[in-house]
């Protein structure tokens, strides 16, 4: 008997070459191999050839694939209508999604916008936001520069700071800007030209060299109209003149991402660095953040390894009474730097993406639905395509292939439309306070164009794996026949409740941050906003001592409290909603010190804040510095510190530094709890201290106006420059604005919500007509015979509409109960409206309902119209 | 139609079965390759070969009866299509044009 070739390598090619293919192959070869005297070794070799031909990369794009997409292509530009409206959905959901990703990507891993930005790393040290103190940065710099060539080939020092910015000369507007203050080998270890003038150099860093400052390229046009002779001009920037020396390149914006930062100082020149550098004890500050640049060849992981070490040698060297805690970690420095923004990035990034992620399903089922009601006119097809011998596998392909197609244009389009969102985007940015000059990249760059490629691809195998199953199972059968089986109406039903209970989700959520939105504008925030104009102004060294600056202070009150128009006029070192300071009092000398929210006022504040003194009486004149200390407390702080007794009268000790003793204060008066900081937040301590016993040279003066306050922030503006041409005025705004402006977080995501609840709902109806439509034109026949034996015309109606009301109670219900688990996580954003308002479920509910009449109705009105002779002739 | 260059595999089987004639199916074409060309073949190439000839047209094939020889398989044969002696020609002119006059020192 004659040897069988090995039945595995059989196998094996059968699986590389099916159908009658494999059988000439298997043919041939064992004809072959009995020839040869049935060498199994030759055999093997054989099959392995075989494989590598049939499985390289040339064959695998099967030219099966391109023939399947070019009928997919040709299938799509027969039905315009369809392939348009598919496309339209994918690409609104892929738009939003790129949109929100750019997002992301611009806050976590957009580069610096530096010459080979992949090699310049940030530096930092798990749970802290700088990395190590300056005398650290020496001894770093230097010990990892050592023999067998350096870890960097520069590594600089960085701190960012909150400073003021003023060109100087009369009438100018004093900024609140960030500022870089960096070592001199800022520019060489980041490889930044100046667009014009130089860079720091190490002579800029000595004692006593003139003070000098590098400038943004949006500062140069923004406040020198982009003038070359800036250069050489002097600027003031917090209390200190600076010589400008050139201006950075465009586009760079700093080492603190999001922020830009607007001026770099050298780290060395400013006073309170080198004070802290001239106590040789002191080895903890000025704290800095560390970037460097990898030297070449250098590993990330291996760099930062070895930082460790010489890190942990440093700080046994130098032993420090508050030990650093952590260790140096090191990153290719890219996105948001500080620790904080990331944070609340992150939480960002979380909701924007689960709320466009959601979208993109909703939009996804839409297709899906549309997809399936075209396989229902396409059975015949795919049946006879059966029928001729194509695999399940190949007809499973082709409707893949339709997918993809259908996905790549959505793609396509979405991009055009994220790039039009991100416009949109960028412009509502820069109205978000308290984050300073945020700039984002927000272009379509390559990760965008991926990230929507890679949505499209997994939104093609959502959309597609229902109606490609759906294909494969096809009965030839009865298919060929015209039979239509009822499962698929059940699944697209499944659908449109699944699409309806989504986009609930999503309108509850925004109604509900919308009421929550009312609800805050209806808090009693415990002083009048209305009338009332805010201007912060410094009254600092070296121009002011307190002594003088008080005396200014009361001078510019006086002059104000004369104008006509102007009702009254106060001074506080806080603004309500918008600053706040802090302060340690205790009404125990023994307890531990801890800080209580604080203000420094003048006397009158209360009355022209409307915040009542409920016991007690307000600061006066004859509280002077020289006199016993005193302070005013708020409800809360009273009914804390004594409960149950008077507190006028009580002892309050002033001081948070546990080495020093504390200063004694006595209680005059108890004020009304107001709202501080936030106008959600919980009743909290407040305690008032006069400006004649605690100065502040940063101060924001209150004004109440009778007329429109907008109107008093020019005239006040040039009065005070009147009264001081180099005083510095920062921005004036009134108390109302204030209020707004703290609000903009709730109201950002309310309106973002808003979109996407109506993109999602305008979807889901599409998708609902779709199927209340398609159940219409199945049911022409039956509503014909309904119609030809008597039934009313609003009958049928009611029955077509009661399908789509039906199924949109359905998805209401779903919704509801989801929307009722989702909202629990937004307790921290409604002011204190419940997660579970039913105002805001019903309200959602009803838009749901009447948006579900509307869809229905179209259909509906369709059936009525069925002509019966014209139904009852059909097929 | 387009002209198709023949590569000299291509032209190296087109021959094979020129010269089997009725007898080209898989293992004589791979046998007369090995023997007059003197190099080995292996199925997967041949095969892969064979179907672009003949999806240019180059080719035709067609299955006999199965044979118990082969486990009850039918062989494939090949015969050279009137386009397929057409392009062996032009690649044969090809090259006797570029020869000649050349002598290899």
């Amino acid at each position: 008997m004659p040897e069988q070739p090995p039945r595995l390598a059989e196998r094996i090619i059968r699986w590389l070459a099916p159908g009658r293919e494999g059988d000439i192959i298997v043919g041939d070869l064992r004809e072959e191999f009995q020839s040869r005297g049935g060498s199994r070794l030759w055999y093997w070799r054989e099959v392995l050839s075989c494989a590598a031909v049939r499985l390289s990369p040339h064959r695998l794009t099967a030219p099966d694939l391109r023939q399947d997409l070019h009928y997919a292509v040709r299938v799509l530009r027969r039905n315009p209508g369809y392939t348009l409206t598919a496309m339209l959905c994918v690409a609104l959901g892929i738009g939003v999604n790129s949109t929100v990703f750019c997002f992301v990507n611009s806050l976590f891993w957009e580069p610096l916008r530096v010459a080979q930005a992949d090699r310049v790393v940030s530096i930092g040290r798990t749970d802290d936001d700088s990395t190590c103190s300056y005398r650290d940065y020496q001894e770093l710099d230097r010990r990892s520069a050592a023999p067998g060539g350096g870890l960097f080939s520069g590594l600089m020092a960085v701190d960012d700071m909150s400073t003021s910015l003023d060109t100087g000369g009369p009438g100018g507007v004093s900024q609140i800007i960030m500022a870089e203050a960096v070592s001199a080998n800022f520019a060489d270890v980041l490889e930044l030209q100046p667009q014009a003038g130089r860079w720091f150099t190490p002579e800029d860093e000595r004692p006593g060299a003139d003070p000098v400052v590098v400038i943004s390229d949006g500062a140069w046009s923004r406040r020198f109209g982009r003038n070359p002779t800036t250069i050489g001009q002097r600027v003031r920037i917090g209390s200190d003149w600076y010589r400008v020396i050139g201006v950075a390149p465009g586009g760079f914006v700093g080492l603190s991402p999001p922020h830009s930062a607007e001026v770099w100082l050298p780290l060395l020149s400013q006073a309170w660095v080198r004070d802290y550098l001239a106590n040789p004890g002191e080895r903890d500050r000025p704290r800095v953040r560390l970037v460097g640049r990898l030297a070449p060849g250098r590993k990330l992981r291996q760099a930062e390894a070895e930082m460790k070490t010489i890190d942990a040698q440093v700080l046994r060297e130098f032993p420090r009474d508050n030990a650093l805690r952590g260790t140096i970690t090191m990153d290719i420095a890219a996105g948001a730097s500080m620790p904080a923004v990331r944070e609340f990035a992150t939480m960002m990034a979380v909701m924007l993406l689960s709320v466009t992620g959601v979208l993109l399903l909703i939009a996804c089922v839409n297709v899906a639905n549309l997809l399936l009601s075209r396989s229902a006119v396409r059975r015949r097809e795919m049946a006879v395509r059966q029928a001729l011998g194509a695999s399940r596998f190949r007809l499973v392909c082709q409707t893949l292939s339709e997918g993809l197609v259908l996905a790549i244009g959505g793609a396509l389009l979405g991009l055009v439309l994220g790039y039009w969102a991100n416009g949109l985007l960028a412009h509502s940015l820069p109205a978000l306070p308290h984050m300073g000059t945020v700039s984002l990249n927000l272009r379509v760059g390559w990760r965008m164009t991926a990230f929507a490629f890679a949505a499209a691809l997994a939104s093609a195998l959502i959309f597609s794996i229902a109606p490609a199953i759906e294909h494969s199972r096809t009965d030839v059968a009865s298919s060929l026949k015209g039979e239509s089986p009822s499962r698929r109406m059940r699944q697209r039903d499944i659908y449109v409740v699944a699409q309806v209970a989504l986009s609930l989700v999503l309108l509850i959520a925004a109604t509900l941050l919308l009421r929550g939105l009312q609800h805050a504008r209806q808090v009693e925030p415990g002083f009048a906003m209305d009338h009332r104009l805010a201007a912060r102004i410094n009254v600092s060294e070296p121009e002011y001592t307190p002594e003088t600056g008080r005396l200014f202070l009361d001078r510019v009150l006086d002059r104000i409290r004369a104008v006509p128009g102007v009702r009254s006029a106060t001074i506080s070192y806080t603004t309500p909603l918008n600053m706040s300071g802090s302060v340690c009092a205790m009404p125990d000398p023994t307890a531990r010190p801890r800080r209580v929210s604080s203000d420094v006022i003048v006397p009158g504040y209360f009355d022209t804040l409307s915040t009542p003194i409920v016991r007690g009486r307000d600061f006066n004149h004859r509280d002077l510095p020289s006199s016993p200390r005193v302070v005013i407390v708020n409800e809360t702080y009273a009914r804390r510190s004594w409960p149950n007794t008077d507190p006028i009268g009580k002892s309050v000790w002033l001081g948070c530094d546990p080495n020093r003793p504390r200063t004694l204060a006595q209680v005059v008066g108890v004020a009304r709890d107001a709202k501080y900081e936030s106008l959600d937040e919980a009743p909290r301590s407040y305690v008032y201290r006069p400006l004649a016993q605690d100065w502040a040279g940063f101060v924001a003066l209150i004004v109440q106006t009778t007329g429109n306050p907008n109107d008093f922030s020019a005239p006040l503006r040039t009065m005070l420059h009147g009264m001081d041409s180099n005083l510095r005025v920062y921005d004036i705004e009134t108390l109302e604005d204030f209020a707004t402006e703290s609000l903009w977080r709730v109201r950002w995501q309310a309106a973002l919500l808003a979109v996407f609840g109506g993109l999602g709902m305008l979807l889901a109806a599409v998708g609902l007509y779709g199927v209340v439509a398609y159940a219409v034109a199945q049911r022409t026949r039956e509503i014909g015979v309904r119609l030809a034996i008597g039934a009313q015309k609003a009958d049928v109606m009611w029955m077509v509409l009661g399908r789509g009301l039906g199924l949109t109670a359905i998805g209401i219900g779903v919704g509801l109960l989801l929307g009722g688990a989702v909202s629990r996580t937004m307790g921290g954003l409604l002011y204190g409206l419940s997660p579970l308002d039913p105002v805001s479920f019903v309200l959602a509910s009803l838009a749901w309902m009447l948006t579900a009449m509307l869809a229905s109705y179209v259909p509906a009105r369709r059936a009525m119209r069925v002509d019966p002779v014209v139904a009852l002739r059909w097929e | 139609m387009r002209d198709h260059h023949l590569g000299e595999f291509e032209q190296i089987v087109l021959l094979a079965v020129l010269r089997l004639g009725d007898d080209a199916y898989g293992v004589p074409i791979r046998r007369e390759i090995e023997k007059r060309g003197g190099r080995k073949v292996t199925v997967g190439a041949l095969y892969s070969t064979l179907d672009r000839l003949e999806a240019k047209g180059y080719l035709s094939s067609w299955f006999a009866d199965p044979t118990s020889e082969r486990g009850g398989r039918s062989r494939r044969y090949f015969r050279v299509e009137p386009e397929g002696a057409e392009a062996l020609a032009r690649a044969k002119e090809v090259l006797e044009r570029m020869w000649k006059g050349v002598r290899l020192a």
